[in-house]
């Protein structure tokens, strides 16, 4: 701005140079063009491909309403209900799985060695397939919804263990030492002072794995392990549209229903009413 | 004894000096932990809760976990190929939704007045693709356009695209918005505006989303091939089909040590991007 002979033309020759931008962009397209072309092999529709999906499509808009309704043990509420019901006891039991285990494992709590030890092996369990736990529970207590809510439970640690970890190393310290200076014995400290800091975060936290447990439910169908799953896969499979349409209207529902529910209130949660 | 019970579920009434009556404030969290009791017992009920069961027929699964504990290494060759298919198939359906969900996450957001019915509709439709899981756009890609990797990377690009948009329209809305109405006031075109005013603004928040659903489409990889799309989960299913556990044992040893080796260096890199 001091310099009192800006031209335009000089103001011009300031703007950045953008060649390394379109060099790295052209050589991305190229990179992408080839890891495309090496991992997808497109010959056209599968034999009746067209027809499949044209049956597909008309037939999932078009719901079976038998089914829908009808409260055998293979239609949709029965299923919605089982699903939540593994949904929800899994998640339960994962929290309780996860608190010692994120308490261990939070550098405020413990030393760092802990935390990293902890971190480590809730990699290790996180990185393990779900359908994998599915098909040990299902060798061990049988196929059927108990498996599946033993599968929901430690598939959902990990992540649980990760979220209450950050809630945990957030808890202000403060507010113990002031508590201490007031005379308060052990439990009075963990009454007042860590619960009502934590408890809001913690249920939180549960009620959006929920979420999350409920929408993953259809993958417990894999390994028989109980909930929609199963039927919505075979029902694909055999092609029977109208089946698979009423199921998928019924988790569509099921899970928008509870993902309202859940942020209303983990939005109360947060605010503190 | 009755009494004490009851005054946890109806609040008091206090009489003060002055004659005045004071009614105490209504506590609603004894009746949330009783319907939330009820609600685990109905559930326990459903799903046939039987830990008496487990812990009597837990030695059942152990031979299993046993044998894949003991992973065959000649199958190396196989392992590493249908990884690294995973990760192309992860990277390449990560790219194509991200690359989407961009502009797309522009047009969805509140704060640009774009027309608002259009935006109604397009997020109510995103919403319901979004419940559907990966498993059913696999199934369902597989069957129309065939079985293999191809069906893979689109159902992962699909479910990548439904989710990355939210994420970025949602933060896009809470951008500062001073630099863009600056910039239209000179008589740039609305794309310029968005070009030079926003995107610098979401630029961190857009990389660590790439990071995150590369991460998520990795880990969601096994299921994706368990349906016929492709990657490790094909051949999970098919070893574990022939009871050839010692093969599972190597397929998922690589796949926990990819897992983790990207989700360190995401965390890493994503922290970097926080913090600029």
């Amino acid at each position: 701005m001091t310099d009192k002979k800006l031209t335009v033309q000089k103001q011009y020759e300031r703007y950045p140079n953008s060649l390394p931008f379109f060099i790295a962009l052209f050589a991305g397209i190229i990179g992408l063009y080839f890891l495309t072309s090496y991992i997808c092999t497109f010959k056209g529709l599968s034999d009746m491909g067209f027809v499949l999906a044209k049956n597909a499509v008309s037939g999932i808009l078009s719901p079976n309403v038998e089914k829908l309704f009808s409260l055998e043990e293979s239609c949709v509420p029965y299923l919605l209900v089982e699903t939540f019901a593994i949904a929800f006891l899994g998640t339960l039991v994962g929290a309780v799985l996860a608190l010692p285990f994120a308490f261990f494992s939070s550098r405020n709590v413990t030393n760092s060695t802990c935390a990293y030890i902890g971190l480590t092996i809730i990699s290790i369990l996180r990185g393990f397939p779900t359908v994998l736990y599915g098909i040990i529970f299902v060798k061990i207590v049988g196929t059927g919804p108990f498996a599946g809510v033993l599968t929901m439970s430690i598939s959902s640690m990990g992540m649980l263990t990760k979220l209450l970890i950050e809630a945990i190393e957030d808890v202000d310290k403060g507010v113990i030492e002031a508590l201490d200076a007031s005379g308060c014995s052990t439990f009075q400290k963990v009454r007042y002072g860590i619960i009502p800091q934590l408890s809001s975060n913690i249920l939180s936290t549960i009620i959006y794995r929920l979420d999350i447990n409920v929408k993953n439910a259809t993958v417990l169908g894999l390994c028989a392990a109980g909930g929609i799953g199963a039927e919505l896969i075979f029902s694909i499979n055999g092609r029977r549209w109208h089946d698979c349409g009423a199921y998928l209207l019924g988790l569509v529902v099921l899970v928008l229903s509870l993902e309202f529910i859940s942020t209303k209130i983990r939005k109360k949660l947060a605010t503190g009413e | 004894m009755l009494k004490d019970l009851l005054h946890i579920f109806v609040p008091d009434t206090h009489e003060l000096s002055n004659g005045k009556k004071v009614k105490e404030k209504f506590n609603s969290t004894p009746y949330i932990i009783i319907g939330i009791l009820i609600l685990i017992f109905i559930c326990a009920v459903i799903t046939d809760v039987d830990f008496a069961k487990f812990f009597k027929r837990f030695t059942k699964g152990w031979s299993f976990v046993l044998r894949m504990l003991d992973p065959k290494w000649s199958y190396w060759e196989t392992a590493r190929q249908a990884m690294l298919d995973t990760i192309i198939i992860s990277f390449v359906g990560s790219a194509f939704g991200m690359i989407l969900a961009l502009p797309m996450s522009f047009y969805l957001s509140n704060n640009f007045k774009l027309n608002k019915y259009y935006i109604l509709v397009h997020r109510s439709v995103l919403s319901i693709f979004r419940t559907l899981p990966t498993l059913v756009y696999a199934l369902l890609l597989s069957l129309i356009i065939g079985y293999g990797t191809t069906s893979g990377t689109l159902a992962t690009a699909i479910f990548t695209y439904t989710v990355a948009v939210k994420m970025l329209y949602e933060h896009i809305e809470t951008v500062d918005m001073g630099a863009y109405e600056a910039l239209e006031s000179t008589g740039a075109s609305r794309a310029k505006c968005m070009i030079k005013a926003i995107w610098p603004q979401i630029k961190g928040f857009y990389w660590s989303t790439v990071l995150y659903c590369f991460e998520m489409n990795i880990r969601s990889a096994a299921i994706l091939g368990y349906v016929g799309a492709g990657g490790i989960g094909v051949k999970l299913n098919d070893t574990i089909a022939n009871m050839d556990y010692e093969r599972t044992g190597l397929l998922v040893l690589v796949l926990i040590v990819v897992v983790v080796v990207v989700e360190t260096i995401s965390r890493e890199l994503r922290k970097k991007l926080v913090n600029g």
